[in-house]
């Protein structure tokens, strides 16, 4: 899967998926975006992410710990935090909600197009 | 090797003169961070391509310190703390120097000047020099900053560290039915 997001909506639901990629199990910064890649979000930067794992635990959502890695410098780990468990939920049910309410205005059928167009 | 590894290096080091106002354990734990991740991107997609997805060092040092700060202008203390440090460093250099001028002209005009001579020092900025010359060896005094200068000094402070974006401002009100 190779197709671009809307850079505008990606930012608006990153931190909903990293919670959601945390919250399967705990990650160091490149192995995030490498599952967000496999995920079909080819189209994120590490440049994003990074900075969105930081805010992210500086809101008290995501607590990290170091683990010593053989092929380089430690690796900060990301895990959630109950108010990070928190936040997921209440984003889920949100972004649910509104994607409900979106596809009801899409559902909707058009009248056919005026000969003019 | 050595030059991918430099290369990751000068982007890490570019990284870190830009974040600053963080906090410093969080400056370098990022540092760290960015570091051992490019690393391990270089060796899955080689340097060039993980240093093009993490992009430039200026527009992640800004979400770097969006993510501290909040979105919004902000102000920059490392900008405050240098231009309070530098400007009198440079102004001090650039009234020596012309006081220097002001007491090699009058050794210019008699090596064996010897009284007293009072300059008005640079307009504005500083009190008037007062030269005691003997057999043309100088000695002075004076040439204090005036209060003009030292606001000059206080406004490039405030410039430079953009420090008037510390106001509190005020929300918008909202428009009831």
């Amino acid at each position: 899967m190779t197709e671009t997001h809307d850079p505008q909506l990606l930012k608006g639901v990153l931190s909903l998926l990293l919670l959601h990629l945390l919250a399967e199990h705990e990650s160091y910064g490149y192995e995030v975006v490498q599952r967000l890649q496999a995920a079909g979000f080819a189209d994120v930067l590490e440049g994003s992410v990074y900075p969105a794992l930081t805010r992210l635990q500086r809101e008290g959502r995501l607590e990290t710990r170091l683990v010593p890695s053989s092929s380089g410098p430690a690796r900060k780990y990301y895990r959630l935090t109950p108010a990070g468990h928190q936040a997921l939920a209440q984003g889920t049910d949100s972004w649910a909600r509104h994607t409900a309410a979106v596809d009801v205005v899409l559902s909707r059928p058009l009248p056919p197009a005026s000969k003019g167009n | 090797m050595w030059f991918d590894r430099l290369r990751i290096e000068r982007l890490v080091w570019s990284l870190d003169q830009q974040i600053y106002d963080l906090p410093r354990a969080q400056r370098i734990a990022v540092r760290r961070e960015v570091r051992a991740n490019l690393l391990e991107a270089a060796q899955d997609v080689g340097t060039t391509e993980a240093l093009r997805r993490v992009g430039s060092s200026r527009r992640l040092a800004e979400q770097y310190l969006a993510a501290e700060f909040g979105d919004g202008p902000r102000p920059s203390w490392i900008g405050a703390i240098y231009a309070a440090g530098l400007a009198p460093l440079l102004l001090n250099f650039f009234l020596s120097e012309a006081a220097n001028a002001y007491r090699n002209a009058v050794t210019a005009a008699d090596p064996h000047a010897t009284g007293t001579y009072v300059w008005s020092g640079v307009s504005g900025l500083q009190s008037a020099i007062t030269y005691t010359f003997t057999d043309g060896a100088a000695s002075s005094h004076g040439g204090a900053w005036t209060p003009l200068t030292y606001v000059l000094w206080l406004l490039v402070i405030v410039g430079t560290g953009r420090l008037w974006r510390l106001r509190p401002r005020r929300r918008p009100a909202v428009a009831t039915a």
